[in-house]
């Protein structure tokens, strides 16, 4: 078994027979390139096979309405879409039904496999509109050869496999001959629900992610999931977090991984620690990727990375990258501080806004919290603060608590503006620390 | 939102009493400043917010700087009583 949802499964023999006939499909109509617009994971991934053995570029969309989907279209340059989604009919210049494409009667066993195999991933918009990111699969499977069998595994789809780090994810489990437990939506609700339901044993989710199930499991008080593996990424982890995810899981290894849809994975700190170890720094020439930190920057040299952005000029392929990272170095440890887009300017004093919010995700009685910049007058910019409450807490004590919690950090530091929300604005299950707050 | 003087100075009071700052000896006319209560930069940004929160405008925002309450209540009396 490959693939597992509530609606059945699929095996591998299915997936590669669906793949050759989607393979063959794309070469008889000359199809370079298109979109697809769907989302299950028995679907997708036959479409994304069989475009890279026939070389051509497939791009998933995130899931997004008929006006999105024209602009996406419009930008990406897609004469093609594929889609079973009536409402999404006549807006490219050829629109095909995936059922239709992945039920094709002939595929071939022995298709020539194309040299140049690109794929086109998109951003996930936290810092504006989405970019498409061009890879190519030889790079992305670079480092699968590593990867240990994971027979009697099961992985949680938490991500969309529009997002690199779906992407990561269906790798890694394929590579190990694992199966991949895919839920729809792929909501922390979801997630915790085909846990208990399917016996999931890893899962890797964002921080973000992994908060709101956490917050979902003590709200229904139900079974905790058997997980024996839980990795983390996509944004940096607070402290706080952590520790409430390996006394919530004891019997679990705590695995973070560092990734980008610009230079791929990184390779995991197993540890359970906060932060990268500085060993990473270390790695040589010879690494797929390497690491250093330039005036509290981490940059990263990867030989698994993009090629490009789409429509724009390449890039140097193994060359160095800024992350837009930024970090410092305490004791052996790589500790992230946030993102440059991120930090706040109150009155010229700069503020990372990571800090804090881990200190006030450790209050008694907020299960999130998200730390932006607020416009003022005064001083150009105040922290400021959303927190989503516990079931039951007492906001007053709650706000109360949160200051006395900031109240040694420097004054320009402090929230000085505290809201109590019913939840927090996400984009790909990612805290979104940019916007100011006023949605 | 109610932007009556007595509100105002509620929404005042309180955030002086919060970021204790609030003199026994306490007017509408004390300046709000170092001499007089001594509200830094940072606070007087702060109490912009509060006021925001409180009332949905506040005076800060609009490019005026009111020295003391009363002149913060005065800001409010030329707006309409919906914002």
């Amino acid at each position: 078994m490959a693939v597992l949802t509530h609606a059945g499964s699929t095996s591998y023999a299915d997936l590669v027979s669906a793949s050759r006939r989607v393979a063959a499909f794309l070469r008889r109509e000359r199809i370079s390139r298109f979109a697809v617009v769907d989302h299950e994971a028995e679907v997708i991934v036959p479409l994304l096979a069989g475009a890279a053995l026939a070389g051509v570029e497939a791009c998933q969309y995130p899931p997004a309405d008929a006006g999105e989907v024209v602009d996406l279209l419009g930008r990406l340059g897609h004469e093609v879409l594929v889609t079973d989604r009536a409402d999404l009919a006549g807006l490219a210049e050829r629109t095909l039904a995936t059922h239709e494409l992945t039920a094709q009667a002939e595929g071939s066993d022995d298709i020539v496999v194309a040299t140049d195999t690109p794929h086109l991933v998109l951003t996930t918009g936290t810092t504006g509109a989405p970019r498409g990111v061009r890879h190519d699969w030889s790079r992305l499977l670079r480092g699968t050869p590593r990867i240990k069998s994971g027979a009697g595994e099961r992985w949680l789809l938490a991500y969309g496999l529009h997002q690199f780090a779906g992407l990561q994810i269906l790798l890694h489990v394929f590579a190990a001959g694992a199966v991949l437990v895919a839920p729809a939506p792929r909501r922390p609700i979801e997630g915790l629900a085909a846990m208990r339901a399917f016996e999931v044993t890893h899962a890797s989710a964002t921080p973000t992610y992994w908060r709101f199930l956490l917050a979902e499991m003590r709200s229904d008080g139900g079974p905790v999931p058997a997980l024996r593996q839980i990795t983390m990424g996509g944004e940096a982890i607070p402290g706080p977090l952590l520790g409430d995810i390996q006394r919530t899981f004891p019997q679990a290894q705590v695995s973070q991984v560092y990734a980008a849809s610009e230079f791929g994975s990184t390779g995991s700190m197993r540890d359970g620690r906060a932060g990268l170890s500085i060993s990473v720094l270390e790695r040589g020439d010879d690494a797929d990727v390497a690491m250093k930190i330039v005036d509290g920057e981490l940059w990263i040299r990867s030989r698994t990375g993009m090629l490009g952005y789409h429509d724009e000029a390449p890039v140097e392929a193994d060359g160095w990258r800024a992350t837009g990272d930024l970090v410092e170095v305490t004791d052996d440890r790589i500790l992230f501080k946030g993102r440059s887009s991120e930090i706040i300017n109150v009155g010229g004093v700069k503020v990372h806004p990571l800090p804090i919010e881990e200190r006030v995700s450790a209050v008694d009685g907020v299960d999130l919290a998200r730390v932006y910049g607020r416009p003022n007058a005064m001083t150009g910019s105040i922290v400021a603060l959303e927190v989503v409450a516990a079931v039951g807490a007492d906001r007053q004590a709650v706000d109360a608590a949160i200051r006395r919690a900031c109240e040694d950090l420097s004054p320009a530091a402090r929230p000085r503006s505290i809201r109590f929300v019913d939840s927090l604005l996400t984009v790909g299950d990612k805290i979104i620390r940019s916007h100011t707050g006023e949605h | 939102m109610n932007t009556s003087p007595a509100e105002i100075e509620q929404t005042v009071v309180a955030f002086l009493t919060r970021v204790k700052k609030y003199p026994a000896d306490f007017h509408a006319g004390m300046s709000l400043a170092a001499d007089g209560v001594g509200l830094d930069s940072l606070e007087t940004a702060e109490l912009s917010a509060t006021l925001e929160d409180a009332h949905g405008i506040d005076p800060y925002s609009t490019g005026i700087m009111p020295q003391t309450l009363t002149e913060i209540q005065a800001f409010y009396d030329t707006v309409p009583t919906e914002v």
